[in-house]
Parts: C-alpha cells; structure tokens; sequence
C-alpha cells in the first residue's frame, strides 16, 4: 500500500526514540495506519477506518472538533488563570487588573480564554443545528442527542458561572439578572437560587460558588459527558452518512 | 463453473463433504477478505481524519490567538451592588430570555427555557420517522430554523434595541451603553 506520509515523518517513525514511545509498526502501512490509532490511549476510541463521506467540510463544518478544542483551549488557559485569580470579593477584581497589567501574557491569556468562551457557546449551537439538519439525531443516535443537549447546557453554565468570576459591573449585574431569572422557577426556584448564590444577593458565598463550579464541578461533568458523548458515536455506527448510504451502514454497525 | 480468473484449482486441504455446506473454493491473492468487490469505501484514520483535524486545530488556534491579541476583553467598573447599571443586562445569550421576562417573568423565566429544553431532549422521541432527506422533513426544519432564528432575533434586540429602562433604542443613538460582546 503506497504510503501517505512524507519521508520525514517516516524517518523519525523507525526511530529508537519513536519506537520506545509508540509501539506497533510505524504508520504507512495499512496495519502501521491501523495501529496508530488503536494502540494509541488517547485515539483508541476512533474507528482505524472512516468513510470519506464523514471528512467532507461541508457535512460537518468540524464544528463538535471544534467545540472539543475549543473545550481544550478553555481548559488549559484557565489552569493558567488560576495561578492568578483569588475567588475573593476583595481580591478578585484586582487579580484580573494585575493579569492585565503586570503578568507576563495576562492579557493574551484571559483574552484566550474569553473569546473562546463565547466562540464556544456559538460552536456548540451551532454544532446543534448541523445535527439536527443532516437528521443525525435520529435512531440509532438519539441518546447521543440527549448527551449533546446536556453539554450544550454545561456550556452555557460554564459561560454564566465564569462571568462573574471577575467581580466587575458587567459580571455581577449578569450573575444578579440571571439568577433573578432562575428563582423565577416554579416550585424550586427559589431553593435553586439560594443554593446558587448561598444567600439573597451576590455576594463572596455566591463568588466562592460560582468559582468552584466554573473551575471544579462543570469541568468534571464537562469531562464526563464529553467521553460518553464520543464513545457514542462510534457505538452508534460513526458519524451519519447521507441518506443515500446510511442504510447501507446500518447494516455494517460494529458492536 | 470456476471463473478462469480464479486460477488453478485449490488444493485438497479441505476436501468437499457432503455434510458440510461450506468449503474451500480458492486461494486468492489480495489486501482484503472482499472478493470482486472494489477497494473498501473507507480510507484509515490516520492519516486521513487526523491530520484534517490538526490543520483545523491549526487554523481555529490561529485565528484564537489573532483575535486575542486583536481585541481585548471588556472589564468594567468593579463590583458595587449600589450602582444599578441601566439596563442591567444579562449575558447576551440569555438576552433572548431577558427580553421575554421584560414582557412576562413566567413566560420568558419559565415556559419558553422550559419547553425549548423539554423540547430539544425529546426531539428525537418525537420525531418518529425515519426521513432523513430535507425535501422529506420540510415541516421539520422549517420549525428548528424558526426556533434559531426568533433566538437569534430577541437576542440581537436584547443587545443593540434595548436602553436605560428596556426601552427601545438603536446601536447607534447616543443613550445605548457599551453594551458588550
């Protein structure tokens, strides 16, 4: 089988080094290509094969790609942001001035994690409407339209909860209208609210809050659900195919 | 008859048996368990997938950072439950459910977050068919696009039609806020 790398790439691959990291035959070869993959940890979920439907930009934009790095980006600049940040009603303010004025590449960092976060929020919507267009939410994929509601859900949580984070006008005012809006809940409004906010207003109990679920709680359910939502697809026969081929696939599903 | 193409005929490592409805009738050389199929309609993983998705890791990276250096993100004045911003808005996509609570607080606090979510969780419940073609499910798309789109509509009204008071105005008049992203 003609090899799809370039020599470089295939030089390096029968390395010493290369090999003592990756095992299996280096990639080239169908069984090298195959083995990539599945004795790869962090790729063993993809399939060693995908139809070249599936890769197309225009069925898929690469927007549920996107939204995942975009997921990645978010989480490494705010590890970052953390060395930084003080969840406190004295502090917090101050921490982003310093990010922005004394920090080495603050401001690179928190306008990173910022524009990710509202690119992400439009990604995943539209990440949404592309499966719902194509009909992929349909059997055997509902459950997995479920997980990507829940998601879309988590993001915008992460949004909210991170939008206080930097205790200015526009962060707490958000935080006081949105919760307002929540306690507008029938029957558990009001507990939800209070459970939010840890008291009547915005204040350090709802800061220290919404910092824990932005920087604990959510990601772990992020994580989660991102896994399931992943292991999905492929449990579910990969990505949808035009509804020319797609009978065909069903037929094929790997178990 | 045995197609000529097949070759000589195999040798006798499985003789024929009458009990058996299975046995050997060729050895063929070849890259794949189809025979006389063409190539499998799958190219592998990597490279194929992967390194699509790294160029498009690259682009979208690209275009982050440019954006990040480009644009700073708004801090405003810090904190201060005494100074009531008017409007006070909320982030901009809830705006569209800011602007229902504007005209009722049950209606865009409570029935519409409430039926979009139970609808959307239950969309694929619901719509039972199997029609997967748009020309089949015209119904079907053209109420998700309305959705999007009266979405999209209150939110752009929350964001640049809204003023001191949630009263009407326009992005470009002198008494809308900064506003924000």
């Amino acid at each position: 089988m003609p090899s799809a790398e370039p020599g470089w790439i295939q030089r390096l691959a029968r390395g010493r080094v290369w090999r003592s990291i990756f095992r299996g035959e280096p990639p080239g070869t169908a069984r090298g290509n195959a083995q990539a993959v599945f004795q790869n940890l962090w790729l063993h979920f993809l399939p060693v094969k995908v139809r070249p439907h599936t890769l197309r930009f225009t069925y898929t934009f690469y927007l549920g790609g996107i939204a995942f790095l975009l997921f990645l980006v978010l989480a490494a600049t705010g590890v970052a942001l953390m060395f930084y940040y003080v969840p406190s009603v004295e502090r917090a303010y101050h921490s982003i001035k310093d990010l922005q004025f004394v920090v080495s590449f603050g401001p690179l960092l928190r306008n990173l994690h910022r524009w990710s976060a509202h690119a992400m929020v439009v990604v995943v919507v539209l990440h949404m409407a592309r499966v719902y267009y194509t009909a992929s939410y349909k059997a055997p994929r509902e459950f997995n339209w479920v997980v990507g509601v829940m998601l879309l859900l988590l993001t915008l949580g992460f949004s909210f909860t991170g939008m206080l984070l930097p205790w200015d006008q526009a962060g707490f005012w958000a935080a006081t209208v949105g919760t307002g809006i929540v306690g507008c809940l029938p029957v558990v409004g009001k507990e939800v609210r209070l459970l939010l906010l840890g008291g009547d207003s915005v204040g350090q109990n709802a800061l220290l809050r919404f910092y824990v679920l932005h920087c604990m709680a959510l990601p772990l359910a992020m994580a989660s659900l991102t896994a399931t939502h992943f292991w999905r697809i492929r449990k579910d026969g990969g990505l949808s195919l035009p509804p020319s081929q797609e009978s065909m696939a069903s037929e094929e599903r790997v178990p | 008859m045995r197609p000529d193409s097949l070759g000589p005929e195999p040798p006798d490592i499985l003789p024929r048996s009458p009990h058996k409805t299975y046995g050997l009738m060729a050895l063929v050389r070849g890259t794949s368990p189809l025979v006389d199929a063409t190539p499998e309609d799958a190219v592998s993983t990597w490279p194929h997938l992967l390194l699509r998705g790294l160029i498009c890791a690259l682009v979208c990276l690209s275009a982050l950072l440019a954006a990040a250096m480009l644009f700073d993100a708004p801090l405003h004045d810090p904190a201060s439950a005494a100074e009531t911003p008017d409007p006070a808005k909320a982030p901009w996509y809830l705006l569209g459910l800011q602007e229902l609570v504007h005209y009722s607080a049950f209606i865009g606090g409570v029935l519409a977050p409430g039926l979009s979510l139970a609808g959307l969780v239950m969309l694929p419940y619901l719509d039972r068919s199997h029609a997967r073609r748009p020309r089949d499910r015209r119904t079907g798309i053209c109420l998700f696009t309305l959705f999007l789109l009266a979405n999209l509509v209150l939110i752009l009204i929350g964001a640049w039609f809204r003023g001191p008071g949630w009263s009407w105005t326009t992005p470009w008049s002198a008494n809308t806020p900064g506003g924000r992203p």
